[in-house]
């Protein structure tokens, strides 16, 4: 009979199950995705992430001197689902479990995450190129070409290295493995 | 009204909730940090409020509506001065994932005095506990300056 | 004669009545509040929350529907005041005060107990809006309910304590004769009277005329600022008397020593009552609909206000 009396005092025996926040800390899970955020070394501006972010909150726009690409995610329209850190082919984006992020509304637009990509320049002619994937790049590549130099030269350079090493060895290079 | 009573006026904010055409999302988890005891608001002094007439702090959900949208203007000019609004959730703010759609007349602050917006979709509990206590700060800053 | 006059006038605005009511009645809200948020496993807010929200409300601005009857929305809450804080006079606390000398018996006390209830009728329906309006049937239909059982059992404490009709004849034989809470003719009419004080403070099972989810806050929905404050006071003062009353009628304990012992015993018996009576039932029940609620209370508190003044007619 009145099962809900036990339950009362229960209730009391065990006290409050308050947590303490607003005043104290609070349990936070690590792998909650709370704010977005971006290490612009690791980045390749390839873009794959303001394709897929479902609020459209990321914005990629090449800087006017063609100097690197600046990085735009406003959080104000960022749903947290996490579909860019999915994508990200280098693992540049990141879902931190900061979820702090309430703010005044004179904040309201500058509650962004800002990166600047910078491109990285040929060593040998000086243009500014792409960002490479460092590893995969890496792994790909056979033959006898220089990778640690041809990582850090542009697409036109890269395509000049290989016509040149071919016309001096004879050789016909390929990524065929069975052959070489 | 003397200035020692004025610091106690803040720390009796009443809720009230205005779902502007939400995916009940925001809404739900205002109903957390209203109804579950690990967030318990009422020791703020918060209280959930029926009536627009009471309110103090406003808490708007969804990304309003076309259809919704005279009578959210309507409620949020029923509550008396002074008020404090919070955007709960990124719809508020700036239309979400529903930006852009032929129905939305969005983003609130179009329309309505925005004072503390809190993103996320939907942010969590203490997100919105926190929006809260940003809030009461705003307000204690309004009334102490009505002198 | 004069003399009369000013102790009716100190026990209206500061002692039994007025600033002492006042306080205690916020401060009785308050410890309902957080024994209510510690039956849920909550933390509950600081002791003076009514008293700050009295404060807040007293900032806000005032709006007054267009459609509504000015005056009477005015009036209303100050009227309701106004009641409770003569009820509160009128109450006599065991040992500390015999209420105003030649100002009431407990007719009276029924008939000025029933102006907040309608002040809360008339601020509904003055403010013309329909939640108001339901609010005000709910209340109108809820207060006769609870009045049939009130007035029972205040006949059976009446016939029981040698027909004295005056609340201070009752604690007389009482402290004469041991309290009614004690005697198993009274035990029924002391349960009716637990079931109407939820009845008439609007908590539990018998928050209907201001259920907050179903006609928004009914009778207040249109008040704001320092009339809904009024309102607030109102039902702090009308819970004080209503406690003081229940008191009164079942336990006059009387502790050896004078005020200062029981004042204080007097509170302590008021609190009690109050977790068990208005936290408890707050925290544990739902709300019923109107028509079961008025079928309730004429089925069981009043059957047993019944079963009491039937035992009281026969043991005399």
């Amino acid at each position: 009979m009145l099962p809900f009396l036990k339950i009362l005092v229960r209730n009391i025996i065990k006290g409050p199950a308050t947590e303490a926040f607003p005043f104290g800390d609070t349990f936070t899970p690590k792998r909650l995705r709370g704010r977005a955020e971006l290490n612009p070394e690791r980045c390749l501006a390839c873009g794959i992430c303001s394709h897929v972010c479902a609020g459209g909150a990321i914005a990629m726009t090449e800087s006017a001197d063609g100097r690197g690409m600046e990085f735009r995610l406003w959080h104000n329209t960022c749903t947290f689902c996490g579909l860019c850190e999915h994508y990200c082919p280098a693992n540049a984006i990141t879902m931190t479990n900061d979820w702090h992020l309430s703010h005044e509304q004179s904040e309201k637009y500058t509650c962004c995450e800002v990166q600047f990509v910078e491109y990285p320049v040929c060593k040998r002619c000086g243009k500014r190129m792409l960002p490479h994937l460092h590893q995969r790049l890496a792994k790909g590549l056979v033959g006898a070409v220089n990778t640690a130099e041809i990582m850090q030269i542009c697409p036109d350079c890269r395509r000049l290295t290989s016509a040149m090493q071919q016309i001096k060895s004879k050789t016909c290079f390929s990524t065929d493995r069975s052959n070489s | 009204m003397h200035k020692y009573l004025k610091q106690f006026v803040h720390k009796s904010p009443w809720l009230y909730r205005i779902n502007a055409g939400s995916c009940n999302g925001c809404d739900v988890e205002l109903a957390t940090t209203a109804l579950i005891p690990r967030y318990d608001v009422e020791r703020l002094g918060c209280k959930y409020c029926g009536s627009p007439r009471h309110a103090d702090i406003v808490l708007i959900s969804g990304p309003l509506t076309t259809r919704v949208k005279e009578r959210v203007l309507r409620v949020y000019e029923e509550i008396p001065h002074p008020k404090v609004t919070v955007a709960v959730g990124i719809c508020p703010i700036s239309g979400g994932v529903f930006r852009d759609s032929y129905s939305i007349e969005g983003p609130m602050d179009r329309y309505i005095p925005i004072d503390v917006n809190v993103p996320g979709c939907p942010p969590r509990p203490q997100a919105i506990m926190e929006g809260i206590l940003k809030a009461c700060e705003i307000w204690k800053k309004q009334i102490m300056e009505v002198a | 004669m004069i003399n009369d006059y000013i102790h009716a006038g100190i026990a209206l605005l500061i002692f039994p009545g007025g600033l002492f009511a006042l306080a205690t009645g916020l401060l009785f809200k308050g410890m309902d509040r957080i024994a209510v948020a510690r039956l849920q496993r909550r933390v509950g807010p600081p002791v003076l929350q009514p008293v700050f929200d009295i404060i807040k409300l007293s900032t806000k601005e005032i709006l007054i529907p267009e459609s509504a009857n000015d005056a009477i929305f005015k009036l209303a809450p100050m009227m309701g005041l106004m009641g409770s804080l003569v009820c509160a006079a009128l109450v006599p606390i065991a040992g500390v005060w015999k209420g105003i000398p030649g100002a009431g018996d407990i007719f009276v006390l029924l008939y000025l107990f029933s102006l907040p209830a309608l002040a809360f009728m008339f601020g509904g329906s003055s403010s013309s809006s329909p939640f108001g309006a339901i609010g005000f049937s709910r209340e109108m239909v809820i207060m006769f309910a609870y009045e049939i059982p009130l007035l029972a059992t205040l006949l059976a404490v009446a016939v029981r304590a040698d027909w004295s009709l005056s609340l201070d004849g009752i604690i007389a034989y009482q402290t004469a004769n041991g309290p009614f809470l004690l005697d198993p003719v009274m035990i029924p009419a002391f349960l009716a009277y637990l079931l109407f004080i939820p009845g008439t403070m609007g908590a539990g099972l018998f928050d209907i005329p201001e259920a907050e989810e179903e006609v928004i806050e009914g009778p207040v929905l249109e008040y704001s600022g320092p009339l809904l404050a009024l309102f607030n006071l109102m039902s702090a003062v009308k819970l004080m008397v209503v406690l003081s009353l229940g008191v009164a009628l079942f336990f006059p304990l009387l502790l050896p020593g004078g005020i200062w012992v029981n004042l204080p015993f007097h509170l302590v018996k008021c609190l009690v009552l109050m977790l068990t009576a208005v936290s408890l039932f707050r925290a544990s029940t739902g709300r019923l609909r109107i028509d079961q609620a008025f079928i309730f209370f004429l089925k069981y508190p009043s059957s047993l206000a019944y079963v009491s003044l039937l035992g009281a007619f026969l043991l005399r």
